[in-house]
This record gives C-alpha cells, structure tokens and sequence, in this order.
C-alpha cells in the first residue's frame, strides 16, 4: 500500500514534468531526484483528484506543529519536512482517523487569488504526505485564504507566521 | 455656443464604448463639468420633498458630470417643483439650455413620500442620459463584504451608500460576491459548512442554494453573461483551476491546465466569449484570458510585480488591481491595445474593482490606516470618494448590472 502510494505519486510527477517541459519553473529548493514528489520542487500537483469529503468527526487542533511557506509560494520548505514526516508517522500507525490540512496566507494580496494559493499550501502538504504512502482518501484540504491570521501584526513577523499550513486530526 | 459632444472626447481617448448618441450634447471634454443652475427648482419644505432635492443634487454631482452653479450661471438650468401632499410625492422636473432653451428633459415622478431617494436616483439618472447621452449609476445598486458583525457577511447598498442593509446572516466566512445577469441573485463563497463552498442567494427572498461543494477548494462563482454558464475555481481534480458548468445540464467542463499554478478569478467578457482571471504561472498573479471553450490562455499583463482581481466592463475594459511600488493601485486595461491606465495614486491600497453601470466610474476597496472603505474611482480624473465609511471594514463591492 505505502509502496503503491509512493510510486503512484513519483509516476505521476514523471508523467507531469515530461509532458509540460518547458512551462516548467526553475525549482526554488536545491532537490533532485527521488526527492521530487507533489509539492516539494516542481510542485506539481495533480497526482490524483480530490477524495469525496468525509464524514464530520471529533476534531483535534495543534497536535502538529504548522508548516510554514514563503511568500506567493506553495513550495514545501527544506525546514518543514520534518513537521511533515512527524504527521505520516502519526497517520500511518492510527488505523483508523483522518486529516483535515488548512492552508493560510498573509494579508496581502488579492482575497481572491489567496483562496487559490491557500488550497495549493494544503494541496501541496497533502500531496507530500501521499508521497509517504498516506491514503489520499484520509485527507482534505481546506483554503482559508488570508481570513484566519494567527499574528495580527502588518509586518514580516506576522506574515510569516500566518503562510502556514494547520493539521487538524479528525477521529 | 459651445456644442462638443461627449462620445468624441470619450472616442479620442481610446475607449471602446459610445454613449447613447441620439440626444448627445454639451460639454467641453473629458474631465470638465457642466456648469448646472438648480436655482428655480422649487422643493416643498415636507421633508420627503427637501431629501428629493438633496439627494436628485448629490447624485447629480456624484456622477461626474455636473458642478452646481449659483443662480444664472449655469450652461443647463434645471427646474421644476416636488411637493408632498398626503403621503405622496409629486416631482415634475425639466432641463434645458440656459442660452438656446433647448429642452431635454421633461418628466414628472409620481411617488409615495417613502420613495423620495428612489425617486431623486432615477431623475437624477434621466437627467444624465438626456444631456451626456451616458448611463447614469444613481439608481445602482452594490453587493459587498462587511466584517461589523464581526464575521463577514454581505450587505447591499445603494449607490450613494445610503440604505446598508445585510443580505446573509451565516455567521461564517461570505466572500467573493457577485451578480447574476438579471440582478436577482448573488453568486458567492461561504463556509457555511466550513468549507469553501459556492453558494447563490435570492435577493428578494434571501434563500439560498448551495452550487458546487466538491472536494477542496470552491469559488470565484460568476454566471455569464446570458446566465447558461458559471465560470468557477474548483480544486476537485487536485489543483485549484478555472471551470465553466453548464447550468442546465450541470457538465462541468476544465478551462485550464496548470499543474504548477493557481488560478483565481474568473470574469466574463460582455460578449460571454472569453473569460480574464489571474494564474500564478508566471510566478507572480498576473492577468490572463482564455476563451469559454478552453485552448490557449493568453498573458495579458507583465507590468508589476501582481496584476490581480479583474473586471471586465460592459464598454470592454478590464478593471484591475496591480501593485505598483508596493501599494495596489487601480488600473484599467484595453484588452485589444493593451493599453494600460493607472487611475489611483496616494498612499493607500485600492482593491477589488467593479465597473458602475455608468461605465466611468469604479467602486473599489481602499485600505489606509488599516481599515478597509468603498470608494468610487472616476476614470475621467475626479479624485476617489467615500461611497461608505461606515463603522467596520468593507471589502469586494460588486455592481448590479
């Protein structure tokens, strides 16, 4: 299962990046490679649609520490792959229980194009986390756009706490 | 006797929209106003019959057109009574030309003295039309975002700002409001279930039907201009991209492809055949087209660092919001040209823009200070002004067509 995930994921990275080969940005990080799963360096996402929403349950908040991104960018980061890793280990020894990732932005920005660029943030962590063989179906995304800040400075302090990525575990 | 007419200044400026031209007339360009004598309009002191004739004043100064002048000064004079009497209001208004005495305008209005700001919006519109030929947008109407409730809801206004009244009462997140075609319902994203979902909502009724709720991201809800079709932003396939679904038959058809981008925003032309929105393909939002049927986006911006949050007028322009030395500033766009004009420039951000009805003025969010207002930005030089600045944040407005 774990096996299929992965190489379902890295298959169809390969398959995106083959056929839109010069549309292709330059990746921001320094990885190569096997390293190239949804949402790391091309950010390709796409690997597979979007699971129906599942049933509302018992909702815990702040188990995980958040992901944070930069700025316009869904990219996740080198720093933040060890928060990441810490949820699949969680997800992969829990039978049963699923995920609800919350993708956030700054202020600024249009409110708009924030709603896309929060959904990408959260598509982006899914797609790493179904890249370490997590179930697609256990995990949904949810764009809050710029509309729930943590910080509510008007500076980079605030910002930067604000593009960021919440895990809420779902039993 | 001066008689230049306002599609040709209006023409000589590259816009691709004529005013009405039959009663076309008076005016010296673009930007100069019509010296108006309101001197020998005679108001009963009834108070619904003193509002008529402030409010039919105000609109007639709001629209751009027009500077009241003291008694004889004016190049159009404009008289006439409006009296109450017995909870009615009876208003008979005419415009001519203070030299020649051509007539334009000879109209009465008959009303209930409660409809006395109705009544001014629509003589103050008729008064327009009969002497620039252009719409007026006294009698408009705007949806908006209001966070004074301390959730975000819509509210509706009527083009002076007056009449605020609050359209949802979801006590969630409503954002992203727009019209339908025929003005009757208000496409818009809620998370009324708590996720982002979009919903369209009767205005007159206010019940409300849920229009797309799959998997991930809905939003950006806009039906076209002959109400068949919805172009929306839908993640359900694993990226947020551009939809369009047919109304009828439900058929969701994929406009764009980019796997490595976000898309947002979606506007249709007045003709319904293509579609502008904002991609972050380039790596910054920027401004795209796209035809209703898909194919090959076309880039239409590359000035500044974000060029976001399109509206496509009905005289073809695209209004946007574009960041230019680190403030939004209000631009509008020739599509065809590609001509680019900046319309706002002080120290704060204008956002979110929507062409008025009169097809000069725009409506806009302007943040300073760090509070958020509507203000109406002319695209013929007058300054920006307060449209409302009432207590709260406001954000989003959006014109009834």
């Amino acid at each position: 299962m774990q096996m299929r995930g992965w190489t379902a994921a890295v298959m169809a990275g390969l398959i995106i990046v083959a056929g839109s080969g010069c549309k292709k940005r330059a990746p921001k990080g320094g990885l190569a490679g096997m390293d190239n799963v949804g949402g790391v360096v091309g950010s390709d996402l796409y690997g597979e649609g979007l699971s129906d929403r599942f049933a509302a349950g018992q909702e815990m908040r702040g188990q995980f520490a958040p992901v944070y991104f930069d700025y316009d960018s869904s990219q996740i980061k080198d720093s933040e792959r060890s928060k990441l890793d810490a949820v699949a280990s969680h997800l992969q020894g829990a039978a049963s229980g699923n995920l609800i990732v919350e993708g956030n932005c700054d202020e600024r920005g249009s409110n708009e194009y924030n709603l896309a660029l929060g959904e990408r943030r959260a598509l982006a962590v899914r797609a790493y986390l179904v890249g370490l063989g997590i179930d697609g179906a256990r995990i949904q995304t949810k764009s809050l756009g710029e509309e729930q800040p943590v910080a509510m400075g008007h500076e980079e302090d605030s910002w930067s706490q604000n593009r960021r990525g919440e895990f809420v575990v779902v039993q | 006797m001066k008689r230049w007419i306002w599609f040709l200044a209006v023409v000589g400026m590259g816009w691709g929209m004529r005013p009405a031209q039959a009663q076309v007339v008076v005016t010296k360009g673009a930007g100069q106003k019509t010296g108006l004598d309101m001197s020998a309009f005679r108001a009963s002191p009834a108070p619904a019959a003193a509002l008529f004739r402030k409010t039919l004043q105000d609109d007639l100064v709001r629209s751009g057109w027009f500077s009241i002048t003291a008694a004889g000064r004016g190049e159009i004079v404009l008289n006439g009574e409006c009296e109450e009497s017995g909870g009615s209001l009876n208003a008979a208004v005419r415009v001519l030309h203070a030299t020649t005495g051509q007539s334009y305008l000879g109209k009465k209005y008959p009303a209930s003295a409660g409809e006395a700001r109705r009544l001014a919006h629509r003589a103050a519109d008729d008064i327009i039309q009969a002497v620039t030929g252009w719409r007026g947008m006294a009698s408009g109407r705007l949806v908006l975002v209001g966070n004074r409730s301390r959730a975000k809801e819509l509210y509706l206004c009527d083009a002076d700002g007056a009449n605020l009244v609050q359209l949802t009462q979801d006590r969630s997140i409503s954002l992203a409001p727009r019209w339908s075609p025929d003005a009757r319902t208000i496409v818009y994203t809620s998370y009324l279930k708590r996720f982002p979902d979009v919903y369209s909502i009767d205005v007159a009724s206010g019940s409300r039907r849920i229009v797309a709720n799959f998997p991930g991201l809905n939003t950006g809800g806009a039906l076209s201009p002959a109400s068949r079709e919805m172009a929306l932003v839908l993640s359900r396939q694993g990226n947020p991209e551009i939809y369009v679904k047919n109304m009828a038959g439900g058929q969701l058809t994929r406009l764009t492809t980019s796997p490595q981008a976000a898309e947002a925003s979606p506007c249709w032309s007045p003709d319904g055949n293509r579609i502008v929105y904002v991609s972050d393909q380039p790596g910054t939002p920027q401004l795209y087209t796209i035809s209703r049927s898909g194919g090959r986006p076309q880039r239409l911006t590359s000035r500044g660092l974000e060029n976001v949050a399109p509206d496509w007028g009905a005289n073809g322009w695209i209004a946007f919001a574009s960041k230019v030395g680190g403030r939004y500033q209000i631009c509008i766009m020739n599509p065809d040209t590609q001509e680019i004009r900046q319309l706002t420039a002080d120290g704060a951000d204008y956002e979110d823009p929507s062409w008025a009805p009169d097809g000069r003025h725009i409506a806009c969010a302007r943040t300073a200070g760090y509070r958020s207002a509507i203000y109406l930005v002319d695209t013929m030089g007058d300054p920006p002004l307060p449209l409302l600045n009432t207590s709260g944040d406001w954000f989003s407005p959006s014109w009834a067509p």
